[in-house]
């Protein structure tokens, strides 16, 4: 532990501070001026895994890793990465074998914290859950206490601005395309689906690049309800479009032929619906950013 | 159908009038939640007009989906319950919906394409091979009713805790499995609706041609025998054509709980007493009854914005109909007298057998403290230097494991000698869904209870179950098989609860779900501490007990010659499995059947008495509960699987293997 590095405390923000204090339980040498940590930090989720990625930084451990590939995609996990097992039972033997010098977590991972004390410091990141508020402004206040944490506040500031950048980007191109109302869709089976809306980050992002978001309900916490799909029919606003999210289950496209409820929603009867590659829901700003590129560029291919 | 046969019998409150009444209420209701639909009807039709559409191709085909599921459903039912002569056979107590829900489920984590060929032939699949075996077991018994629904509700806790495993490994997977287990009824076309409709009238005109043969079967089966009837062949059919009811229904909606069951009860109730008035009023109290549940699931849906399948809320409504069902078993059917001699042990007991045992015990122990995985997947032996780092998290695993299954097995030991049932455990009596219920208030009352709040709650859940077992067991001379079933539908019932908890989505839900999984992971040090130290303090009172358990299965009189208080020894010692049970509850959830699997496992070992089979019991328990324990953290490493979850694997079919053996 000794040989760790002073970072140069200099740009150090009160955000990146008071979330560093909030976060709580930060060996007193890291809370007090941010050293910046040398050894093994392991991320028990999938959002706070790939904004390390783009902060430069590589997780030494994901929980859930096995499901990267379907649910993530992009940033691609470099091989070595160790596999923690699910979430919500962490495998605390790989996790103390590797001597991480910090754990990253969730509010949802909160019952954990007795079993990871013991381990190494924890740093609660806090997108989701009951604090409420706009998913991606809170992602993007994360990302800089993310990048004051791990001594990467230059990454952090670099790609904060790409962000930003895009998302102006994004919005300038949005509004040559004047695009109309769009809902966006998972399906979970054939006859349900998730629909985005407030509070979750595809929500967020829309309202970001000012795309109207046609589903108004409030829905839960993370951002989606369940719904029969017959409930879209009250999508009836003019110019309405559907974004269905992959992976779409095999079976549902035939499914939704055959149905005629579906094929006379407007959307449908307008070909106004169309599938978009995944973007992992519970994120953080690079899917924010992924959702942003991939939503803009799929409606201009379909302008 | 004659009109003779459709004559009410005289008093009887009638089944068309609860038919009546039941599809004026779903009316009612269906018009209100329709209203906004109906409202634009009367308008000139426009091009477009999408409350018309919603109207067409998603209420109408929801009804009709409805009507036609609920009917096959109480066909399915009344069909099992006429021709096994058993008011309890349902498709979901003799677990065909539960067979053909794991097979979907199977299907559709590791073979797609098949899902894509035919759900219905994989659902099918599922059904049958549910049926085959628990008929398989029936057959041995005489086709025994208790038998038979007691297998059919271990084969359904059975598939649940094989669902459950797969859910735990593809959480993201999660929601999908769980609307398609709790039965939506949301329709987008008339797809469903009209797929099933050929299906289900097919199975239903084959039941009606059946109606003949078993009203003769209902004047006994020798009489029908001697009229040319072949029994066993009527039976097969019947049965065939029950099972594919309910597989189509399971795989075109998802499992629709305890309709199969409560339609036809209420028919008899209605005063239906023929065969063939049978089979016309229970498809139409059914078909109403569903249809009645799905509008009332679609007016509180409007109220609450949580998703509701509506087979989850007709298995919470309906699983209790199971427990008020039991007394009238008794006036309908004999039971088949059990044998009580216990079967001859498989080895005798000799000080090689004893040293051969704690061995194997050792080597467990030590297996599970330092045997494991390394973070690449390698087999490996824990090094001493790691002891330090590692053992700490092992071991109060290991040990809450060994303490929890110990005292289950204690438990489930008392209970067998007092009521003289070999089948008698805290899991299949249902005090361990007691003590679960018990947990579940104490998380509703408290928003994070401490651990001797939640014992606390436990133990008074298991006591409540255990006092209503004993009342009911006095009142049936403690019929084995039926306090056995009182506890397993108990444990349904929970099972059901949990279900609508987890659809709606209640952070809670969580919170239960892997307290039923009975994961050791949460344990810690101190926790692992309080299970040994409650372990060795009650597992010694029990050892107080040995008089008491040695002298009271011979008898009440018997006992209270040789001295024994005997109300007070009972109470006691009932007393002391509660404690057992829901403190072992606690670390390891309500589905081990650890607590049935090792007091047999003693006694196979040739230990009869009782000092030394609770022993065995207890080191037999706390091995079993260890090495679940270590196969849950093995078999999907890094992923870990729950102690409880995984050992039920193994438990549930353990108890089918000792109702096989009991054959007198």
């Amino acid at each position: 532990m000794s040989s760790k590095t002073r970072f140069r405390s200099t740009g150090i923000t009160r955000r990146g501070l008071l979330g560093g204090l909030a976060g709580g339980l930060l060996l007193p040498r890291m809370a007090s001026a941010g050293v910046a940590p040398t050894g093994p930090v392991v991320a028990l989720e999938y959002g706070i895994a790939s904004t390390m990625l783009t902060l430069g930084a590589v997780p030494a451990a994901v929980a859930s890793l096995d499901g990267w590939q379907k649910w993530v995609v992009e940033p691609a996990m470099p091989p070595e990465v160790v596999d923690l097992g699910s979430a919500w039972e962490v495998n605390l033997e790989i996790l103390a074998g590797m001597r991480p010098e910090l754990i990253l977590t969730t509010p949802f991972l909160a019952f954990l914290r007795p079993k990871l004390e013991p381990i190494a410091p924890i740093v609660s990141i806090d997108v989701y859950g009951a604090g409420g508020g706009d998913a991606l402004e809170r992602a993007i206040d994360e990302t800089v206490k993310l990048g004051d944490i791990l001594g990467h506040q230059q990454q952090a500031a670099a790609f904060l601005g790409e962000a930003q950048a895009l998302f102006e980007d994004c919005a300038t191109r949005i509004r040559r395309l004047r695009p109309g109302p769009i809902a966006v869709v998972s399906f979970t089976d054939q006859r349900h689906a998730r629909i985005h809306g407030r509070p979750g980050l595809y929500h967020s992002v829309m309202q970001r690049i000012g795309v109207e978001n046609a589903w108004t309900v409030e829905t839960n916490m993370w951002g989606f309800q369940t719904i029969g799909i017959e409930e879209l029919g009250r999508l009836q606003a003019d110019r309405t479009r559907l974004v269905v999210m992959e992976p779409l289950p095999p079976d549902v496209p035939a499914a939704l032929e055959r149905s005629t409820l579906w094929q006379s929603l407007p959307f449908v009867r307008q070909k106004q619906v169309s599938t978009m590659p995944a973007v992992l829901l519970f994120g953080m700003v690079e899917e924010a950013r992924r959702f942003a590129r991939l939503l803009t560029e799929h409606l201009e291919r379909l302008a | 159908m004659t009109a003779r046969s459709l004559s009410l019998p005289a008093g009887g409150f009638g089944a068309p009038a609860i038919v009546l009444l039941l599809t004026a209420a779903a009316a009612f209701l269906a018009w209100q939640n329709a209203a906004p639909s109906l409202a634009a009807w009367g308008n000139a039709p426009a091009e477009y007009d999408p409350a018309r559409m919603l109207l067409l191709y998603s209420t109408l085909p929801r009804m009709a989906t409805a009507l036609i599921c609920g009917a096959a459903l109480a066909l399915s039912g009344t069909l099992f319950q006429q021709v096994l002569r058993n008011p309890l056979a349902s498709p979901t107590t003799l677990g065909v919906s539960a067979g053909a829900s794991l097979a979907l489920s199977l299907g559709v984590l590791f073979a797609p394409a098949l899902i894509g060929i035919g759900r219905d032939l994989v659902a099918l699949a599922g059904s049958a091979a549910a049926t085959a075996l628990i008929f398989a077991l029936g057959a041995r018994r005489g086709f025994s009713p208790f038998s038979l629904v007691l297998s059919g509700l271990v084969v359904s806790l059975w598939c649940g805790a094989f669902s459950s495993i797969l859910i735990l490994l593809n959480d993201r997977y999660m929601v999908s499995l769980f609307i398609w287990g709790a039965g939506s009824l949301a329709q987008q076309s008339w797809d469903i609706p009209l797929g099933l409709l050929p299906r289900i009238g097919l199975l239903a005109v084959l039941a009606v041609a059946m109606a003949r043969p078993m009203a003769l079967l209902e004047i006994g089966e020798n009489s029908a025998g001697a009229l040319g009837l072949s029994v066993s062949q009527l039976r097969l059919a019947a049965v065939a054509v029950a099972v594919g009811l309910a597989g189509f229904v399971v795989s075109a909606v998802g499992v629709i709980g305890f309709i199969g069951l409560v339609a036809p009860a209420i028919t008899r109730l209605a005063g239906a007493r023929r065969v063939s008035s049978q089979l016309l009023w229970s498809p139409l109290i059914g078909a109403a009854l569903l249809w009645f549940t799905d509008e009332s699931v679609k007016a509180m849906a409007g109220v609450v914005s949580d998703f509701l399948p509506t087979g989850a809320v007709t298995a919470v409504f309906g699983s209790p109909l199971l427990l008020l069902l039991l007394p009238r078993l008794k006036a309908m059917h004999r039971s088949v007298p059990e044998a009580r001699k216990p079967l001859p042990p498989l080895i005798t007991p000799s000080s090689r057998n004893l040293i051969l045992v704690f061995a194997v015990f050792a080597v467990l122990l030590a297996g599970a403290l330092f045997f494991g995985r390394t973070p690449d997947g390698r087999w490996t032996w824990l090094g001493a230097a790691e002891w330090d780092a590692v053992l700490p998290m092992r071991a109060p695993r290991v040990f809450a494991a060994l303490g929890a299954g110990a005292m289950l097995a204690v438990a489930g030991t008392i209970l067998q000698r007092l009521t003289n049932n070999d089948m008698a455990s805290p899991e299949v009596l249902g005090v361990s869904a007691g003590a679960t219920i018990g947990v579940a208030i104490s998380l509703f009352v408290f928003v994070s209870p401490a651990l001797g709040v939640q014992i606390g709650f436990a133990a008074v859940g298991a006591v409540v179950i255990i006092a209503v077992i004993f009342v009911l067991g006095m009142r049936s001379g403690f019929a084995p098989e039926r306090v056995l079933l009182a506890g397993i539908a108990l444990g349904a019932m929970l099972d059901a609860f949990i279900g609508v908890l987890a659809a709606s989505g209640d952070p809670r839900a969580l919170t239960l779900i892997r307290w039923m999984g009975g994961s050791t992971y949460s344990v810690d040090a101190e926790s692992a501490t309080t299970v040994c130290v409650l372990a060795v303090v009650f597992i010694l009172l029990a050892l107080a007990t040995r008089r008491w358990l040695d002298l009271l299965p011979l008898g009440a009189v018997a006992a209270r010659e040789l001295g024994i208080p005997v109300s007070s020894a009972r109470g006691l010692l009932f007393l002391l499995a509660a404690v057992l049970s829901a403190g072992a509850t606690l670390v390891v959830g309500p589905l081990s059947f650890v607590g049935l699997m090792a007091p047999h496992l003693s006694r196979e070992a040739g230990l009869t008495r009782a000092l030394p089979q609770l022993l065995g019991a207890a080191l037999a328990g706390g091995g079993l509960m260890v090495l679940a324990d270590w196969g849950g953290r093995m078999m999907a490493f890094p992923y870990q699987m729950p102690a409880g979850l995984v050992s039920a694997l193994v438990g549930a079919p353990f108890l089918i293997f000792l109702l096989l053996r009991r054959r007198a």
